[in-house]
């Protein structure tokens, strides 16, 4: 009987899982699954429906590292006395409720993991602010910015980003959380509320459109060094309430209202914003969460959605082989 | 006869599985309220997820009928939402914009 080895001149590998990455064509065991894997193409980015959220709603926070690690908190619709203090955790599958909020709050802005996250600002407009240990929220100081629907970045409950915000156009403050108090920072250059923010540390992120008044939906992005902002390239199309997911330097932009919902995407390679595939459903004021332009997660959105769409960069498609 | 565009179909949406990564490569969808989804017409990829998902095929008629009531809903509670003596831009400051009529294309 003629071997693997014989037509292809070396032996299938093992891997326990799945090789870092495969090119198209490539045939390895995983010795994990106990199954004859290999790499039968290579998919373009695209969003897929992931699971969904028990309660639906809008004007929700979210936090998270990765589409497969979130939490989603919070929401409405507004005002504040039918905000929800609902609180949901998602294992790359599935939606898990959790501790509720102290404070029902909806256009409230996250930072963080899935395990160590903040929320602060909202439709209280006090600047409530509460963070996540993974099992249960605490109430901490208020934000001195107290505007809603602000932008943010940030590592976790100790190291997060918050600005802009409510009211629209006049509010441009940047504020840091440290684990145990607020510090005002420099102002960002354009002033505007329901921005879309990036960012894993309070040191590099960045503000992702918005709009200077409810109805103006500005292209202005701005990149924070930890000392000041600075104008960048713009995105393509201005946007409301849309998710931003990533870092400084890979970072992904979508959904929002302009001023019907919007299913655009686009992604950023810190250089400039590059228009790719849609979202299967429209919407804003969803949940965000993610690693980068690659990795991301919206979860709910308007009106009152349930739905969650996980965004995954270029890469291959692994198939098993069935042995009978 | 005009040549069509798209096809409409209503389905649920289970979650997990439901649009997955290697079908939306491949086809664009395009979700609207009232459970209403457009996918490319004489399209073979989007037949195999129209049979997966077992959706149930629409006019684009029936499908804006559908669309119409679930927006309609929206703009009514959005209509009904106000506090006295509020301007039209404090209103939209703190619930948004009111929904917009979504036009099925053919």
């Amino acid at each position: 009987m003629t071997t693997y080895k014989e037509i292809q001149g070396s032996t299938v590998q093992n891997y326990s899982g799945d090789p870092a990455n495969p090119i198209k064509g490539q045939v390895w065991y995983d010795s994990s699954a106990e199954v004859l894997k290999y790499s039968s193409e290579v998919a373009a980015s695209a969003w897929a429906t992931g699971g969904n959220l028990n309660t639906g709603r809008d004007s929700l926070g979210g936090a998270g590292a990765t589409k497969d690690a979130a939490l989603a908190f919070g929401g409405g619709p507004p005002p504040a006395p039918t905000a929800k203090t609902l609180t949901e955790s998602y294992n790359g599958t599935s939606w898990t409720e959790v501790n509720d909020f102290n404070t029902g709050k909806a256009q409230t802005a996250g930072a963080g993991t899935y395990t160590s996250a903040i929320a602060s600002g909202g439709d209280q407009y006090s600047g409530v602010t509460e963070t996540w240990n993974g099992t249960s929220w605490t109430s901490q100081s208020n934000s001195p910015n107290t505007g809603k629907s602000q932008g943010s970045a940030g590592a976790d409950n100790t190291n997060a980003l918050f600005f802009g915000g409510s009211p629209h156009g006049t509010n441009a403050k940047t504020t840091y959380w440290n684990g145990s108090s607020w510090t005002a920072l420099s102002d960002f250059n354009t002033a505007r509320a329901s921005i879309a923010g990036a960012g894993k540390t309070y040191t590099a992120a960045l503000a992702i459109s918005g709009g200077t008044s409810p109805s103006t939906f500005n292209t202005n992005v701005e990149s924070w060094n930890g000392t000041s902002w600075t104008e960048i390239a713009d995105v393509n199309t201005g946007r409301q309430s849309g998710g931003g997911t990533g870092t400084q330097s890979s970072a992904l932009f979508y959904g929002g209202y302009n001023p019907g919902a919007s299913a655009l995407t686009e992604s950023w390679n810190a250089t400039s914003w590059t228009e790719t595939t849609d979202l299967s459903s429209a919407r804003s004021g969803g949940g965000n969460a993610g690693a980068s332009n690659t990795d991301a997660l919206l979860a709910a959105g308007t009106p009152n959605s349930v739905a969650t769409e996980e965004w995954t960069g270029a890469g291959p498609v692994i198939r098993t082989i069935p042995i009978s | 006869m005009a040549h069509k565009t798209y096809q409409y179909c209503i389905a649920e949406n289970w979650g997990k599985g439901f649009i997955e990564n290697n079908e939306s490569s491949k086809i664009t969808f395009r979700g609207y309220p009232g459970n209403v989804w457009q996918v490319p017409a004489h399209n073979k990829n989007a037949n195999l997820w129209i049979s997966k998902v077992l959706a149930v095929i629409k006019t684009k008629d029936e499908a804006q009928t559908l669309v119409d009531v679930e927006v309609t809903a929206n703009q009514t509670t959005w209509d009904n939402d106000s506090v006295t003596d509020e301007t039209s831009v404090e209103k939209i400051e703190r619930i948004g914009d009111r929904p917009i009529d979504i036009i099925l294309e053919e």
